[in-house]
């Protein structure tokens, strides 16, 4: 392994449609990567979002990234306002290719070729309403500006309050469960399983 | 207890509040950064084929959301009739300030906003 070195990676499904119904045909997609700065991002998001006759924008990402796709996708909702939500995470299989490097190269350069499963989130954001049964359809919250992480927060409150009520029957070994949740483990696994 | 123990040991110019957590129901899935991740998805797998759970709710913040999807892709893997559906959030988070030089100094609050993802895990038919 260690005179191997990787070449290049190649996104398998990146010519497969997306993992949305009833697309517009004039969507944005923003691809996500590890090193995109989410000012740029943002800012184009933003002046295409606020154009006239644009309608739907997606943030697709993989791996280190999704984390910033969601966040995008949270500036822009909250400053543009008014958009419909529809949240979609798969697998993502990423082939990477592998060569061997050194002085001494065999006439046929050996390649090892490794598939990985990549988790990775793709969010749909519309200003038209968008099916709501559709799963992880997320309604467009009217929030003013400055106030929205507490709003937010309050909004996950009045759904839990319902969560809570189906939990009351079994509420001994809701204790149980949540002291082991807390408990530090050792983080020795490597989490892409 | 453990998070107390540890912001001692480690001076810093502020200290981190732990996130706010609304409802710890034994269907809440937590997600963090140092929770064996095998065992965490061996927890959710008997939670949902004992049938005592009807659905799981997988949280993730911030660096830990990659980790809550990985989770839930591999609880649906496990099962391939569980449906997912993501939402998405943002958190707000406190930061207590502590001015440098000495104990007297003035410590102020400062917030900031971090990215969630709240996953529902579901078997379809059932209801």
């Amino acid at each position: 392994m260690e005179n191997l070195h990787r070449v290049r990676i190649v996104v398998e499904d990146e010519g497969k449609a997306l993992p949305f119904k009833d697309l517009h045909p004039h969507v944005a997609q923003m691809r996500v990567k590890e090193g995109s700065k989410i000012r740029n991002l943002v800012r184009y998001a933003l002046t295409y979002m606020e154009s006239e006759g644009t309608v739907q924008i997606i943030f697709g990402a993989y791996g280190q990234a999704v984390t910033k796709a969601i966040t995008c996708a949270e500036i822009l909702k909250r400053q543009v306002g008014g958009l419909h939500q529809i949240t979609k995470i798969q697998y993502q299989t990423l082939q990477e290719v592998w060569e061997q490097r050194g002085p001494v190269i065999k006439s046929p350069a050996s390649c090892l070729t490794v598939y990985k499963n990549c988790p990775s989130i793709y969010i749909l954001l519309s200003k038209y309403p968008l099916d709501p049964q559709e799963d992880g359809y997320q309604p467009p919250q009217n929030l003013p500006t400055g106030e929205t992480g507490k709003r937010t927060f309050e909004s996950h409150g009045s759904t839990d309050s319902k969560r809570q009520k189906t939990n009351a029957s079994n509420e001994g070994y809701q204790e149980e469960e949540a002291e082991e949740v807390e408990e530090p483990l050792d983080c020795s696994t490597v989490s892409w399983t | 207890m453990a998070e107390q123990t540890s912001l001692q040991e480690r001076p810093s110019a502020h200290r981190r509040r732990p996130a706010p957590r609304p409802s710890r129901g034994p269907n809440d899935i937590y997600v963090n950064t140092k929770t064996d991740f095998r065992a965490q998805l061996s927890r959710c797998r008997r939670l949902l084929e004992s049938g005592s759970q009807k659905e799981l709710r997988v949280h993730g913040l911030g660096l830990a959301i990659g980790r809550a999807i990985n989770l839930a892709l591999q609880l649906q893997l496990a099962m391939p009739e569980t449906l997912l559906s993501a939402s998405t959030s943002t958190v707000e988070l406190t930061d207590d300030l502590e001015a440098e030089g000495g104990e007297d100094a003035e410590a102020g609050t400062r917030n900031r906003n971090n990215s969630a993802i709240h996953i529902r895990v579901y078997r379809p038919h059932e209801e």
